[in-house]
């Protein structure tokens, strides 16, 4: 960023500043009370109030096939409920000025050019001075919160707290995900070795992948319960999730992996305890530790 | 560019194509030669992040070649110098254009243009008698490829420094109009470095540091 | 004499020897001598190749052993003997022999006194370049929309399967590729060849045979790509995914041949544009007067030829895994999935840039025409594409948050991406500060701006989501992120390219673009556009995995829509093509400046001469100098004299 910061915007092109200029708030309310600017700031806030429902509308959309089934995925959409909200003002702005340039400022047709010129306006230090500063702070604020919530769900693949970074259950069942063209097959190491085609856990026990494919890259998607990460083959990757709803949900790949991709999807069935244990018992593994 | 309409000075001559004075086209020319340096200097640094990465990984265990067979290094090494001498030679016949001797270029490209095709020739014996195949490993991938693009490298020098020869024994080339040897000498100048990286890199990274790398398609190390 | 005169003394330059007439081996090549020696030579190659081959031996796949290498020595043997047999190679021979060019084979080769034939034949002259750039541009963007059109007739029949799995993953691949390829060269190449060097005040590019060497490699690199459909295709989607594509049919190699010559195609033009602007700008234009147009050209051109080669590279290596068995890619031999991932996306997001930025340009360009107002700020405009050049090199690992590589580099990679959005802002608000107060002459390339702003703000704000890893974990590799890239590569590549090409479409034709009609085919598409990636944006946002060809019935809705929508845009581009080929050959000449712009290229007659400009012109002052004194400095410098402390007007 240093192109930009090293460089005094307020050194653009313009005509010396007469010594004779009236004093900062004066201007400031003069520029507010022209007929324009208010008319941009009332279409602008209007905007804003008519993009503001889209937050929810973005939680209905990703909530049509199943509500979040963990931590994850409820941090992912507060980040996009958040991030709705927060574009909204600037996405406002934008097309205000976009509308009001064809309905206000007036507009010519015709083949010839037209005669009429409009302000020659090179540079207004103080506009670019707020438009940086302004989308500084939001990218700032963008890097703030998307750092502070991938450690948070780094936190909760991990089983532990975001707050401690301490593990919040004393067991967690690890699960080996090999992906193949184009099934998934889950094994349970510690409960003597069972697999299965379908995902079968218990709720509120952290859960821990260890993913890898056995021919091309697939990506071990579940998605209800906000977790994605590639299977590779010839590397183990890692996830994790804690679920904390009882329902069956998705697995899909979401990586190309050849024809069949599109029906290379299984499920997930979070089930209690007690059936769990029950499952374990009759495929074959022994009790869980 | 030329600003007045006055017959051109015989002291600069000019690009019959143009009518540009030779020294505003050598300006142009001499960017372009740099910015094909650095589009090549891209594409080699693809080749040496494959060659170190997939050291770095070592994956499934299978970087090194059968029987630890690994290259013998100071075919490298050989390669190496025999460009190194092809390009000082080239800037010392450069020098001596310009200081008005043109006899001394024809003479430096002509054995520039020797020691290249030896070089070359070096090449294709060491890529035929690595003691492994390419498809023996990720080690003898890269090791091949190192191999194939300095050749290739080299072929590119061998065109340019048998026409400089040929340019400067005609007279093309001469100690007011010295400006492609120069681009020449600059492009020989950047495949030696690229040629020294090779080596470099042959040299220090064989055995991969990584001793734990997973089985392949199962969770053990 | 002033010094303001440049004139070329052609007759005072000693000339070398004529050899023969002008133009040598020139005059005897065009593109059919090309295609004949590419075609005749294929053909060799495939039989010696067959000969070679140890018939009816199958590998372990059960493939013939020595058919990878077989098709791909065709597919070179096309590329070299098409550009040997277009006389490519008779420029570095005769350099070789010392036959310099005469002024006379100079302008011989630019296409002097040949007529309409000269766009067939390897001709330097910039201005047919940029003509040829134009067509094919147009001919890949009807491909590549022909097959979007398969795309989603597949994907709207959520009832049935049209194609087998192997057709309809090779057309998405190729889609992708095409469309790719189409995009990277619809502004740079047209408009960047043809407008450029006569904006700058130059008579020719600076390298006027690399220019046609640049062109005609991008011809060569499309009948491999076109026949990997017939090869078995590409089923892998565009970015080829190794070892995927290791398992893929020959058709493969199509595309790996394709995407090598495309890169040196691309690196050379990006030599060329940039040597060009730095070096042969009019004298007087400075770095500060230069159009912003062009400053947008050198900075895609940079991208372009710093990152390529990476591209370029990976698929070295994955023709090589395949041709000499080496084994980059294949894990069980030591190869690595993520060496690929990171060489593909080191160039794959640069590229992004280089589609959006040169249309971007173009419309900053082109603005200030229509407003009859200076560019608002050209120093942050300038510094926006720094930024951009600069921040684009450090995002590529955006794509790889979910590939397991290096887990912790999703915190300084989300940093550069959000940062980037930065000097992506300086760009819009350049746009929007030169749109604020101006009367606007609704002519269909300014309108062009309205959309495109419209579809960044949409894919601007989506990117942000995806820019953000834990939303990535919902949104990599679903239907949004489908949504997302069409909005900034179409809806503001694309659509910017239309507003460009309908500007400067009286410079290059001499005829006006009929407005009507055009105006019809672009809104036409725009709101098809809205349509089709607006509902997709649905479906990516309710789990839609994307490159499926069934899916859950959950989706159905959200595709119907965007079906319809697609078809519209084929609708609408359509139209807008018809209003091209019918103004292009309508016998109504436009005025030479019709715009009334102050850039050069509107300064010299239409059609354009040979070497632009009978006498070079010498720039005094940017081009953005329009308007009026705005009149509220005026009302406000009365108040002042009177009594600034009253504050009642």
């Amino acid at each position: 960023m240093s192109t930009v910061d090293d460089r005094p915007v307020a050194e653009a092109d313009e005509p010396e500043e007469p010594t004779n200029r009236p004093e900062a708030s004066y201007r400031l309310r003069e520029w507010l009370s022209r007929p324009y600017v208010r008319h941009i700031l009332i279409i602008a806030a209007v905007i804003t109030l008519l993009v503001v429902p889209a937050a929810w509308l973005v939680i209905f959309f990703m909530n049509m096939t199943g509500a979040p089934a963990s931590s994850i995925m409820s941090e992912i959409e507060k980040t996009m409920f958040v991030f709705t909200i927060v574009s909204a003002p600037l996405m406002a702005i934008t097309l205000a000025i976009l509308a009001y340039s064809l309905l206000g400022w007036g507009r010519v047709s015709g083949d010839e050019p037209p005669m009429q010129e409009s302000p020659a306006i090179r540079s207004n230090p103080i506009a670019i001075t707020l438009w940086i500063g302004t989308t500084s702070v939001l990218a700032a604020f963008l890097v703030v919160w998307g750092v502070t919530e991938l450690a948070t769900i780094t936190a909760y693949s991990y089983g532990s707290t975001p707050a401690n970074q301490q593990p919040n259950a004393t067991k967690r069942i690890d699960i080996n995900v090999t992906g193949q063209q184009w099934l998934w097959t889950f094994a349970y190491p510690d409960q003597n070795d069972i697999t299965a085609p379908v995902l079968v856990v218990p709720i509120d026990t952290p859960l821990y992948f260890n993913v890898t494919s056995l021919d091309v890259v697939h990506n071990f998607w579940v998605v209800e319960l906000g977790i994605k990460i590639d299977a590779n083959p010839g590397a183990i990757t890692n996830t994790g999730v804690t679920p904390n709803k009882l329902g069956t949900f998705n697995i899909r790949c979401a990586e190309l992996c050849g024809l069949h991709h599109a029906y290379m999807q299984t499920q997930i069935n979070v089930v209690t305890q007690e059936e769990f244990d029950s499952w374990v018992r009759e495929m074959g593994g022994s009790k869980t530790v | 560019m030329s600003t007045t309409r006055a017959t051109p000075s015989t002291s600069v001559p000019r690009s019959p194509t143009t009518g540009e004075p030779v020294t505003t086209t050598a300006r142009r020319n001499r960017l372009g030669v740099w910015l094909l340096i650095v589009s090549d200097v891209t594409g080699t640094l693809a080749l040496l992040v494959a060659y170190s990465y997939l050291w770095s990984l070592n994956v499934n265990s299978a970087w090194a070649p059968p029987g630890n067979a690994w290259a013998t290094l100071w075919p490298f090494w050989a390669l190496v110098a025999g460009l190194v001498v092809a390009t000082l030679l080239m800037w010392w016949g450069l020098a001596g254009l310009t200081a008005g001797n043109r006899g001394r270029l024809v003479a430096a490209a002509g054995l520039s243009s020797l020691i290249v095709l030896v070089t070359w020739i070096g090449q294709i014996v060491q890529l035929s008698t690595f003691p492994f195949g390419p498809s023996d490993g990720a080690y003898a991938s890269a090791t091949y490829w190192l191999a194939l693009v300095n050749a290739g490298h080299l072929f590119t020098i061998m065109f340019l420094v048998v026409a400089i020869l040929n340019r400067t024994r005609m007279g093309r080339i001469a100690p007011d109009n010295p400006h492609h040897a120069r681009l020449v000498a600059m492009w020989m100048t950047w495949i030696c470095v690229a040629a020294f990286l090779g080596a470099l890199f042959a040299t220090t990274m064989t055995v991969s540091p990584n001793t734990n790398s997973p089985s392949f398609g199962t969770f053990s190390e | 004499m002033s010094d303001t005169a440049v004139i070329h003394e052609h007759g005072h330059v000693p000339q070398p020897v004529q050899h023969g007439k002008p133009g040598g081996i020139l005059r005897h090549t065009s593109i059919v001598t090309g295609l004949v020696s590419g075609v005749v030579l294929a053909v060799i190659a495939y039989l010696v190749g067959g000969m070679l081959m140890p018939q009816g031996t199958l590998d372990a796949d059960g493939i013939q052993v020595g058919i990878n290498a077989q098709i791909a020595a065709t597919y070179i043997a096309w590329v070299v003997g098409f550009m040997a047999g277009i006389g490519a190679f008779a420029g570095p021979i005769r350099w070789a022999m010392g036959h310099d060019l005469t002024h006379d084979d100079a302008e011989y080769m630019a296409g002097k006194g040949q007529g309409k034939w000269r766009y067939w034949k390897y001709t330097t002259d910039h201005k047919v370049v940029g003509f040829q750039y134009l067509v094919i541009s147009m001919v890949l963007l009807g491909l590549g929309g022909f097959l979007a059109m398969l795309v989603r007739t597949e994907l709207g029949a959520t009832w049935t399967e049209v194609f087998d799995p192997n057709f309809y993953n090779s057309i998405i691949g190729t889609h992708g590729i095409v469309m790719i390829i189409a995009m990277i060269i619809v502004v740079t190449g047209p408009l960047g060849n043809f407008v450029v060097p006569i904006m700058i005040g130059a008579r020719d590019m600076a390298f006027p045979r690399l220019n046609a060497l640049s062109f005609w490699l991008l011809f060569a690199a499309v009948p491999p790509l076109v026949t990997n459909l017939m090869l078995g295709g590409m089923r892998d989607g565009w970015t080829v995914y190794q070892p995927l594509g290791a398992q893929a049919p020959v058709g493969m190699i199509g595309y790996q041949i394709t995407i090598i010559t495309f890169a040196f195609s691309t690196g050379i033009a990006s030599v060329n544009l940039i040597t060009t602007i730095v070096t042969m700008r009019a004298r007087g234009m400075t770095w500060n007067r230069v159009p912003i147009f062009v400053i947008g050209i050198i900075a895609s051109s940079i991208m372009g030829l710093v990152w390529f080669p990476m591209f370029q590279y990976s698929q070295v290596f994955a023709l090589s895994d395949r041709v000499i068995a080496t084994s980059f890619y294949i894990p069980q031999m030591g190869g690595s999935v993520w060496l690929y991932e990171n060489l593909f996306w080191l160039l794959g997001h640069p590229e992004v840039y280089v589609i959006v930025v040169p249309g971007t340009a173009a419309l900053m360009e082109l603005m200030v025409v229509f407003l009859r107002k200076p560019l608002f700020s050209y120093k942050v405009a300038v510094a926006g594409f720094a930024g951009i050049v600069g921040i684009s090199s450090v995002v590529w690992v955006h794509h790889m948050y979910m590939t397991g590589w290096a887990p912790a580099a999703g915190y300084p990679f989300m940093l550069s991406t959000e940062l980037i959005s930065i000097p992506f802002g300086f760009l819009v608000m350049v746009m929007l500060g030169t749109i604020w107060r101006g009367k606007v002459w609704t002519r269909l390339p300014m309108m062009a701006v309205f959309a495109v702003l419209w579809n960044k703000v949409i894919g601007g704000i989506t990117g942000v989501y995806l820019s953000d890893v834990p939303v990535d974990q919902y949104m990599h590799g679903s239907m949004f992120v489908v949504a997302h890239f069409h909005f900034m590569l179409m809806g503001a590549g694309l659509f910017a390219a239309m507003g460009a090409i309908s500007y400067w479409f009286p410079k290059m034709t001499g005829r006006m673009l009929d407005e009507r009609i055009g105006s019809i085919g672009f809104w036409t598409a725009f709101a098809g556009f809205q349509l089709t990636f607006g509902s997709m944006f649905v479906a990516g946002l309710q789990g839609m995995p994307r490159r499926v060809l069934q899916f859950d019935d959950a989706f159905n809705v959200s595709n119907w829509l965007s079906t319809i929508g697609a078809y519209t845009i084929g609708i609408g581009m359509l139209v807008f093509l018809y209003a091209i080929v019918t103004s292009w050959r309508s016998s109504v000449l436009a005025a030479a400046n019709p715009w009334g712009a102050k850039t050069l290229e509107w300064q010299t007659e239409t059609p354009v001469p040979l070497e632009n400009f009978p006498v070079l012109p010498v720039v005094t002052s940017d081009p953005y100098g329009y308007g009026v004194p705005d009149p509220y400095d005026e009302i406000e410098e009365q108040l002042t004299d009177e009594d600034a402390t009253v504050g009642a007007r």
